[in-house]
């Protein structure tokens, strides 16, 4: 399960990130780590952004492609 | 004093370094603290430049106080000619140039965890650090507040809780500061989990999960409105519709006042100097030409501080999940956004903010395209052309025309994107868009009123300085005789006053004329060569020189404003010089043309090197006049 296959509303946990070392890094130091979990609110039309809120309280767009990238688990 | 400063200026007092996630409120605090200047905004990546005042404190304390562009980490790989690149390489020779220093952390109390993370990595550089958790207003108002003694405990390093928009907030970073200063202590903290550390430190004030669902579905009910799937798109066109419209509506009446003193004045001047080259000077050259460009101040100021307000709101980030899909297509990203809207406000400032963008193919492409967006010094231009070729129409027309404009010119930039996407290339590490969403926020009427005090100064400054110098200049070679003089001067439409014979024998004269061949297909002849010329360097010199030479032309006539004696222009013939045709192909010269030398500056500056400006002058000034010449002999043929 990855954040592009979620429904608007259903929330899951980030487990990891397919996504070159340096990236994934940055990706996490931005909001997006292992342990986070999100929440997609809305999905940009045309496989567009992914709008999603973090169990921070965070609120970020994200690439579609990236969305896909994300490894999601179940929430504890 | 604030100014941006070079990464190899050697800091020289003690210096405070403000660091922190992008839109933590770092620059606010840095005005607060030095009285400066420096942009705020409810945006990511405002600050793009490292900004630098010497301040003393009330306490006695001078240090230098340095906003840093922000970063989301000092540990992940980050490009270094990215905005957080600049942050780090401040960060790393701070460090080892072994000046004295305090990095002071700026993080938003309202997203502690986040700040926090980044704040433990700070601590592993081992420099001595304080934090400041700003927003502390906007968390009570969602029901919390933030234990900042237990924190400090927690972290080993000093807190303080503190909110931009108090009226004290300068005394109480003052104090905190100087102490810390002082100290400059280091001490190690036991601290990994930030998550729990957060929840730890963070105290509920009555009912504050209530209050802060209640934030939350407050900002829902505006994101189901602005980003709706289908409505979003309308809203955004209705609402730049809406805005140029009252544009127009505000602006017109005192840019007609200020014309109109313009004129007055001019009048008292000849009738107090009588005929001769000092009354000409003074009314043609000053007051034709920068006078005539000075009386688009309004315009600028409304606009500016428009623009400011849809920043500051929160809006720009909901344009950017909006348009990210659009710009993909395009070849650039939803991170090219600012940069592009920034650009309708100015380019130069723009090309720096292509920083925040992380894929460098798209940087460069985004500064490529960035200058045909229409930036505030085509406006004095477009309000010429619209006033003067569609003068009887309303204020709701003519800001659909300004809503054209602005359309054409990302149209333009769209095309442009599209072409070069397929044959710029540039290596380096692609990213994809990552952005956050801020909270809505109410714009603060300070720091919307200061955005258009400075837009203003500037228009003031540049029609006071490069504008006036280059009017006056214009004067000169419409006043002196060029080669073959005599015969050019009988050029001059019939019944032509000795003062207009002989700016038809001109220097000026002479060079436009000798570019007809090339620019009569699009309808422009010799007056708006010189225009055209005039205005290489900056655009709103158009505006100077057609009020200098139709202040020449139109001698004795000062009580017509510029669009009525643009309409009565003669051709040599004594017929009628200009039409809706000859307008609209200026304007469509004026959409591509990077008629601005900063803007070329700032592209080498950024791409260092001179192939990147010259291909942009290169390929806006071809695209420019092609676009021209069709728009003209289209518009001919259809008879309008």
């Amino acid at each position: 399960m990855t954040i592009s296959k979620l429904q608007v509303g259903q929330t899951r946990v980030v487990k990891g990130l397919r996504l070159p070392p340096g990236e994934a890094a940055w990706l996490r130091a931005v909001g997006l780590y292992e342990g986070v979990s999100v929440t997609p609110l809305r999905f940009g039309p045309f496989r567009g952004p992914v709008h999603l809120r973090t169990s921070t309280g965070a609120e970020l767009a994200i690439d579609f492609d990236l969305a896909q990238a994300v490894d999601l688990g179940d929430l504890p | 004093m604030t100014a941006a400063v070079a990464l190899g200026a050697k800091p020289t007092a003690t210096t405070i370094a403000l660091v922190g996630r992008p839109n933590a409120g770092k620059s606010s605090l840095y005005n607060a603290l030095t009285g400066g200047t420096a942009r705020v905004g409810n945006f990511p990546g405002i600050t793009v430049d490292v900004l630098e005042a010497q301040v003393t404190f009330g306490t006695g304390d001078a240090v230098t106080v340095v906003d840093l562009p922000g970063v989301y980490s000092v540990e992940a790989i980050a490009d270094p000619e990215s905005d957080e690149g600049h942050a780090r390489r401040y960060l790393d020779r701070l460090s080892s140039a072994g000046t004295p220093h305090l990095v002071a952390q700026v993080l938003d109390a309202t997203h502690l965890p986040m700040g926090l993370r980044l704040t433990l990595e700070l601590k592993r550089r081992g420099a001595p650090m304080v934090l400041l958790a700003t927003q502390h207003d906007e968390l009570m108002r969602r029901g919390s507040m933030l234990d900042a003694k237990a924190l400090s405990a927690a972290l080993g390093l000093p807190v303080l809780a503190v909110s931009a928009r108090s009226p004290n907030v300068k005394q109480q970073l003052e104090a905190f500061l100087a102490d810390a200063v002082r100290v400059r202590a280091v001490e190690p903290t036991l601290v990994t989990d930030v998550d729990a550390l957060a929840a730890q430190v963070l105290k509920p004030l009555g009912d504050s999960k209530a209050q802060a669902a209640a934030v939350r579905r407050r900002t829902e009910r505006m994101d189901a409105l602005l980003l709706h799937p289908v409505f979003a798109p309308f809203l955004f066109v209705g609402l730049m519709t809406a805005l140029f419209a009252a544009v127009f509506l505000v602006s017109d009446p005192v840019t007609g006042l200020i014309d109109l003193v313009n004129r007055a004045l001019g009048a008292r001047l000849e009738s107090a100097l009588g005929p001769g080259w000092v009354s000409s000077l003074l009314v043609d050259g000053v007051l034709g030409g920068a006078g005539t460009v000075l009386g688009f101040l309004p315009q600028i100021v409304i606009l500016t501080m428009a623009m400011e307000v849809i920043e500051a709101s929160g809006y720009l980030a909901r344009g950017t999940f909006l348009v990210d899909r659009i710009l993909k297509l395009a070849g650039l990203g939803g991170r090219s956004f600012v940069p592009l809207l920034t650009a309708h406000a100015c380019a130069v400032p723009a090309i720096t903010s292509t920083r925040i963008i992380r894929d460098p193919g798209q940087r460069l492409r985004t500064m490529l395209v960035l200058p045909l967006m229409t930036c505030s010094a085509r406006i004095p231009t477009y309000g010429l052309l619209i006033g003067t070729f569609f003068a009887t129409r309303g204020p709701v027309f003519k800001g659909a025309m300004f809503v054209g404009l602005y359309a054409a010119g990302a149209l333009a930039g769209f095309v442009a994107s599209l072409v070069l996407g397929k044959t710029v290339k540039r290596a380096g590490r692609s990213l994809p868009l990552v952005l956050e969403m801020p909270a809505y926020r109410r714009p603060q009427a300070k720091v919307v009123l200061l955005a258009g005090w400075r837009a203003a100064t500037r228009f003031v400054r540049d029609v006071g300085s490069v504008i006036l110098v280059a009017t006056v200049v214009l004067w000169a070679l419409l006043t002196v005789p060029g080669p073959g003089s005599a015969e050019a001067s009988l050029r001059a439409p019939p019944d032509s006053s000795p003062r207009v014979v002989a700016m038809h024998g001109s220097i000026a004269a002479f060079v436009g004329r000798a570019l007809e061949p090339v620019t009569q297909p699009a309808g422009f002849d010799w007056r708006i060569n010189v225009g055209l010329i005039g205005s290489v360097g900056a655009r709103e010199l158009m505006v100077g020189t057609m009020g200098v030479i139709f202040g020449i032309e139109g001698d004795g006539d000062e009580v017509s404003p510029l669009s009525q004696k643009l309409r009565d222009a003669k051709s040599r013939t004594g017929a009628r010089a200009y039409g809706v045709p000859t307008g609209l192909a200026l304007m469509a010269f004026f959409v591509i043309a990077c008629q601005c030398m900063s803007t070329l500056a700032a592209v080498r500056r950024e791409t260092r090197s001179w192939r990147w400006p010259a291909f942009v002058f290169g390929y806006t000034y071809s695209v420019a006049w092609v676009l021209a010449v069709v728009v003209f002999q289209v518009t001919r043929a259809l008879g309008w």
